[in-house]
């Protein structure tokens, strides 16, 4: 289990999981992104989101442990992709509450490659890319 | 050229390719490798027919689909000194840049994406769409021969096909440099590629073999299995890459 200030969880992941649900892109996913880390998971509300190939991008506010609020960034994979798994340009709006799970940057920065988006009643957003075989 | 005017470049090449695919009537002793074709997950089939006729020496690459090198692993690939200076040197921040978000790749790393792509067969030329910036190939099987040594390089390269029993074998040269394992590797514009594409036994998917060489980059071969399965219904979507998502990552 890993801590970071303003986690809420974090877990463990085999790269078998991260195989089949990591979409490669322009920029290098190995390179860029702390697979061996494991997944982060931080609870915040969305500031931005914007649904443009080669990769969506979330901004949430995430309040700290500390009670400091940050930043939190999230690229997410090819939108074409993720509208074949229920996701659209409106599937989050500025104010929704959420927690977001992740690979976090290799170099610290609050920036991550979602995996996984869920609002805050439960409602999971699209269908997450372990849960589908093909696409 | 604009994005405008690459999709309106896509969109003749794909129209010209479904036209093909309407006017020819396909030779029965030919299998239809046309439909839109999702990379499949996990680690590709190795059909043996098509494993039987890669060149000896030449290295399997496992990073098909979502699977990335690290930094510094080319998956057996052996690299000339010009590619182990250039990977040496490569910074991987230059990648998340306005300037090179948007960057086209060659059919080398686009092909094995995962990402879907669509065939267009006719007797004369066969189209691959690829959703993957808006690519699209064009394979001669007219009998022409490549183009000259002083023809236009581009990520698609030049493409003629023929088949062999139930395979489209296609020789592709004139590739423009671009990355191969998208971790600092590249290939240049010598790089020979011949892929195989046939149909499982049951037509539910497409099996290739993507094998290349270049002798600027590399010292050995290498190849690519990859595996996609067929979805009815569904067409390749627009990709339109937008580079400004660089900005993002720094601000």
């Amino acid at each position: 289990m890993r801590t970071i200030s303003g986690v809420v969880a974090a877990g463990l992941l085999s790269l078998g999981v991260l195989a089949s649900s990591v979409a490669a892109a322009h920029h290098s996913f190995a390179v860029f992104f702390d697979n061996e880390a494991g997944i982060v998971s931080v609870r915040g509300v969305v500031t931005q989101f914007n649904f443009t190939n080669p990769h969506g991008l979330i901004r949430m506010q995430v309040k700290e442990k500390s009670g400091e609020t940050v930043e939190w960034k999230a690229e997410t994979n090819s939108p074409s992709i993720l509208e074949r798994r229920g996701w659209k340009k409106d599937s989050l709006k500025a104010g929704d509450e959420i927690i977001m799970e992740g690979w976090r940057a290799r170099d610290g920065a609050r920036y991550m490659r979602m995996r996984k988006v869920t609002k805050a009643d439960g409602t999971p957003v699209g269908i997450p890319f372990e849960s589908m075989e093909v696409r | 050229m604009s994005t405008a005017a690459r999709l309106a470049f896509i969109g003749l090449l794909a129209s010209a390719g479904i036209q093909a695919a309407i006017a020819a009537e396909k030779p029965a002793s030919h299998p239809n490798l046309s439909g839109f074709w999702m990379l499949a997950s996990g680690k590709p089939i190795e059909d043996p027919a098509l494993k039987a006729k890669i060149s000896p020496g030449t290295v399997i690459l496992n990073d098909t689909g979502a699977v990335e090198f690290p930094r510094g692993e080319y998956g057996g690939l052996k690299l000339t000194p010009a590619a182990e200076t250039a990977a040496k040197n490569w910074d991987s921040k230059d990648d998340m840049t306005v300037a090179n978000a948007c960057r086209i790749p060659s059919i080398i790393y686009a092909m094995q994406g995962p990402f879907p792509i669509e065939v267009f067969q006719g007797t004369e030329m066969t189209v691959i769409r690829l959703e993957y910036f808006d690519m699209a190939r064009v394979i001669f099987t007219d009998g022409r021969k490549h183009q000259t040594g002083d023809g236009p390089m581009t990520k698609v390269g030049d493409s003629i096909g023929h088949w062999e029993g139930d395979t489209l074998v296609v020789d592709t040269i004139h590739v423009k440099e671009a990355t191969i394992t998208n971790n600092g590797l590249s290939h240049s514009d010598k790089i020979h590629v011949t892929e195989r594409f046939k149909l499982s036994a049951d037509g539910k998917k497409l099996l290739a073999t993507q094998e290349f060489e270049d002798p600027e980059m590399l010292l050995n071969k290498g190849v690519r299995f990859i595996t996609w399965n067929r979805v009815e219904g569904d067409h390749v979507h627009a990709y339109d890459c937008d580079p400004s998502f660089a900005e993002n990552y720094a601000r």
